[in-house]
């Protein structure tokens, strides 16, 4: 067991753990943030994605070493009380939303896009919804998501 | 049409802002007091006499609690349809994903890594990974007492043989049917073993409480089944069972009927006491929870030179895996589906679920729709061609509509819906604008099917409600539907508010289900909860607009029918300044003096399909009683380099009676192309001959991204009124799929001149097709 220490969603917090657990089980075993989601385990899927320094990464098989003094945001840490994030927001406008289960590793691929580059092009859209899968909507409506969160992104 | 208030419009989804936040709470989101966690033993072999399991090193490892097998309890038997499952492994493995021993620990690492100390010997059998050869005359029989298990009267088994269910159609007199034929045309078409593949894989908690009650949390569709299994298996009252279902992160049929709660109750009974928890990993979502398709249609259609079908023949074999309980209504759809769209005079159809060394078969999206459409829509676009008649005006010869009989014995009537103006808007679509001819790169093309689907539910079954007011004017609403992302909880809001005249805002809709609390629902399938649901709904609404009229007769001292209700209050239709308002009789009236009275304004109902019936001796019945009619088209393109098809712009065309909520239906159809796509391009979970899988992984069995979407759809909708449903709303949820994979072989032929008859067509298909072609 190691004690490692990062930042999650703006508060630090050091947990103990094997080097090489991986980030998805901290989250939601140790830290009870049970918003990013376990679909697959190798990296297919993208439903466990959160925010660390800035890049979108796949929790699932990411190792808990490399969290060390890592900034980490997760789709709890969006939302500000009761207003919503514009992608959130962008998210149930455009109907992007059916089951849930891909939605919050979808918004932080976003997230993270978003913050780094506020204008993404359609193909830089369509490169990040591609790391994700989503078996009810069909992408359509996920597309208009993405395309209204840059707007609301951008108006804000 | 009538004026619709809150119906048709975009109102916002009541799960949308848990979902956006992470906040929605699934099954693994779940963590109990006291809870241990369970792992489960896989067989190495698909077909095997256990010959022993040795636990002993098992059991001593680090926190583990129990190690348990099937020998431990034997005698467990379940199923809905045929009690043919088991809990756990007693004597044999019948399929590679089969649970044969369980370890509870303390926490999930622990359960896992002493799994891998228990010791099993086997004796293989032979393995039958296909019906065709399951059914082969000296095949060894998957179950030994096949015909005696407990069954429907609708199920009929054949003793001796590894048929669990066959089922026989007759309409009219096909012999007579066939003379009258000029032209016939045949062959045997192949959709595969596929898996649902929800995002979120399968989990269950179960609890044998030290109070005698069982509690269970699962993902499930069907919480009061499952309720009704566990009080048979353990021998307590029904209302002792108490199963929750919190947010389901999809469905598409897998998650219907029982599926894994049966082995998780069974190893949780060894502990009681402790909730236990197991969730599915995603390789034993793919081989241990339930599989969809496995069928072979044989189908030969006999026609007049003019066109007029006569005759349909069919013989449908269904590789429905080691256990049929949840299978054998799958291939009864899929045999009397047959006729597609399509009037056929006289039919001779059957259907044989056959046990197989493959993960047993359950609903998936379509329910035998799909399958018996690939079928008959690509003969229909050959019989076509071998007229010599142009496709669509074949078709418009031999529609279902008013006045006509479908395979099952049922008339129609125009309130079923008119599939011809669905049939004109696709068109319209797709084929009225040039095709482009073939380039350096790509061939072109572009194929249609037309559609019919009717549910396959059970002659019981019924969905009921809870309404209540409260005495500031809101409403509570209590269902048992499962929401699994198709919008459900939208779709009672929406019509709770049309049938109450009452604002969406002030609706408040169930987040979860619990069969303690909420109204008896059978199960969530068949795309029926808006037809029964929604009949439920109007019905207690009228309830309680009657409650609310007795009590305010009373209080303004004029007869109930001079009353009317507008949402806000009950008021004189002579003198409309005579009134009281809504929130001064829900909870009774009372006058200044305190003297209260009327009833507290909550009302409850429910609704099932008019007249529907188990099969008669001829296989006919009431068994479709709601049609949706339909019809799909793609423009598609094939790269010569790769084979690759891409599909440019499919469309689609349902009459729905009427759209409830136009943002979801279009989100429920879209996403049910790209469904039927990853089935007609992809999607295969490949068996070797020993019976064990080679893709049950998500990038290996691929279902399709967002690049791999149509770069258009079209999605329209044809509003007939259904006389069932609530203001003539009729089912969505499986019907987007029923027509994509025949659509997308019908326009690969179209660009290529190849026929298929069976799906996924992979790039490498393509390629060996057009090198043989050339």
């Amino acid at each position: 067991m190691e004690k490692i220490t990062f930042t999650i969603n703006g508060v630090r917090r050091t947990v103990e753990t094997e080097a090489d657990d991986k980030l998805l089980d901290v989250l939601r075993e140790k830290l009870h943030l049970t918003g990013a989601k376990r679909g697959c385990d190798n990296l297919s899927c993208g439903a466990c994605t959160v925010v660390v320094n800035g890049k979108a990464k796949k929790s699932c098989m990411f190792p808990m070493k490399k969290a060390e003094g890592a900034e980490i945001i997760t789709v709890e840490g969006l939302s500000d009380g009761m207003v919503l994030h514009p992608i959130q927001r962008a998210f149930i406008d455009a109907g992007a939303v059916q089951c849930g289960y891909c939605t919050p590793g979808i918004i932080m691929e976003l997230y993270a896009l978003l913050m780094s580059n506020p204008r993404p092009s359609e193909e830089d859209l369509t490169a990040a919804l591609n790391l994700h899968l989503c078996r009810c909507t069909g992408y359509e409506a996920i597309m208009e998501g993405a395309l209204l969160a840059v707007e609301y992104v951008n108006k804000k | 049409m009538e004026h619709m208030k809150y119906i048709g419009k975009d109102i916002e989804r009541p799960d949308a802002v848990g979902k956006v936040t992470g906040k929605a709470v699934y099954l693994d989101d779940i963590a109990l007091p006291g809870m241990l966690h369970t792992a489960i033993l896989r067989p190495e072999y698909a077909h095997a006499r256990i010959v022993s399991i040795d636990t002993s090193q098992a059991e001593t490892m680090e926190g583990v609690v129990r190690v348990v097998t099937g020998q431990d309890a034997p005698g467990i038997s379940y199923g809905d349809n045929i009690k043919d499952q088991i809990p756990m492994a007693v004597d044999k493995v019948r399929h590679i994903g089969e649970p044969l021993a369980a370890v509870i620990a303390e926490t999930l690492p622990q359960a896992r890594t002493a799994l891998k100390q228990i010791k099993v010997e086997y004796e293989p059998l032979p393995v039958y990974v296909d019906a065709l050869k399951a059914m082969e005359k000296d095949a060894v029989l998957i179950h030994q007492d096949n015909g005696a298990y407990w069954h429907l009267p609708s199920i009929k088994p054949v003793p001796g043989t590894n048929i669990a269910c066959e089922y026989t159609l007759k309409k009219g007199d096909f012999e007579d049917g066939m003379r009258q034929a000029e032209v016939t045309i045949e062959d045997e078409f192949n959709y595969p073993l596929g898996s649902c593949a929800a995002l979120e894989p399968h989990g269950t908690i179960a609890w044998f409480r030290e109070d005698r009650q069982i509690e269970i949390w699962s993902t499930t569709i069907c919480p009061f089944i499952i309720r009704e299994e566990m009080a048979h298996a353990y021998e307590r009252p029904i209302s002792e069972v108490r199963v929750h279902v919190v947010d389901l992160g999809g469905c598409f049929g897998y998650k219907s009927d029982v599926t894994i709660e049966q082995t998780i109750a069974y190893i949780a009974s060894f502990v009681p006491g402790h909730p236990v928890k197991f969730m599915s990993s995603r390789r034993e979502d793919f081989t241990s929870t339930l599989l969809g398709h496995g069928i072979r249609t044989r189908m030969k259609i006999g026609a007049k030179r003019d066109g007029t079908l006569t005759a349909l023949h069919a013989r449908v074999y269904h590789t429905t895996g080691a256990y049929a309980d949840t299978g054998v209504n799958v291939i009864m759809a899929a045999t009397h589906n047959c006729g597609g769209p399509y009037e056929f005079s006289h039919c001779n159809l059957q259907g044989y679920s056959v046990y197989t060394n493959t993960p047993p078969v359950g609903a998936f999206r379509g329910y035998g729709h799909q399958e018996s459409h690939l079928a008959v829509e690509i003969l229909m676009d050959r019989l076509a061609r071998k007229l010599n008649m142009d496709p669509f005006e074949l078709r418009e010869k031999n529609y279902l509509g008013p006045g006509k009989i479908t395979t099952l014995g049922e008339k129609l009537w125009k309130s079923n819906g008119d599939i011809k103006a669905a049939v004109k808007k696709v068109k319209t679509a797709v084929f009225d604008h040039p095709l482009p001819g073939e380039d350096d790169q790509y061939y072109y093309g572009r194929g249609f099917a037309g559609l019919m689907k009717s549910p396959k539910g059970a002659p019981f079954s019924t969905k009921g409600v809870y309404l209540k007011f409260n005495h500031d004017g809101s409403i509570s609403v209590n269902m048992g539907g499962a929401e699994v992302g198709q919008g459900l909880r939208t779709v009672v809001k929406q019509v709770t508010a049309e049938a109450l005249k009452v604002p969406p805002d002030k609706i408040k809709v169930y987040n979860d289900i619990d069969t303690q609390y909420c109204p008896y629902e059978w199960q969530t399938i068949g795309s029926m909860f808006t037809t029964q649901g929604g009949r439920a709904i109007v019905r207690a609404a009228d309830k309680a607009i009657a409650m609310m009229k007795k009590t305010a007769a009373q209080i303004l001292r004029v007869d109930e029918d001079y009353l009317s209700y507008d949402g806000e209050k009950l008021f004189l239709k002579s003198d409309p300044g005579v009134f009281v308002p809504v929130p001064e009789i829900v909870r009774g009236y009372m006058y200044e003096n305190g003297i209260t009275i009327g009833e507290v304004v909550q009302s409850t109902a429910d609704a099932r399909l008019p007249r529907y019936s188990s099969p008669d001796e001829n296989g006919q019945g009431s068994m479709g009683v709601t049609y949706t009619f339909g019809a799909q088209a793609c423009e598609i393109r094939i790269e010569k380099k790769s084979g690759k098809i891409i599909v440019d712009h499919f469309a689609s065309c349902f009459d729905v009676g009427r759209v409830i909520n136009p943002k979801i239906i279009r989100g429920v159809v879209a996403g049910g192309v790209v469904m039927g796509i990853g089935a007609a391009l992809y999607e295969e979970l490949l068996f070797r001959e020993d019976g064990t899988i080679k893709n049950p992984r998500y990038n290996k069995y691929h279902i399709p991204r967002l690049s791999e979407a149509p770069g258009r759809q079209t999605i329209d909708f044809v509003e007939t009124p259904s006389e069932i449903g609530p203001f003539g709303a009729r089912g969505i949820g499986e019907h987007p799929l029923v027509g994509v994979a025949p659509s997308i072989v019908n326009a690969v032929y179209d660009a290529i001149g190849v026929e298929f008859s069976d799906i996924p067509l992979t790039p490498d298909r393509i390629l060996d097709a057009m090198r043989k072609k050339n």
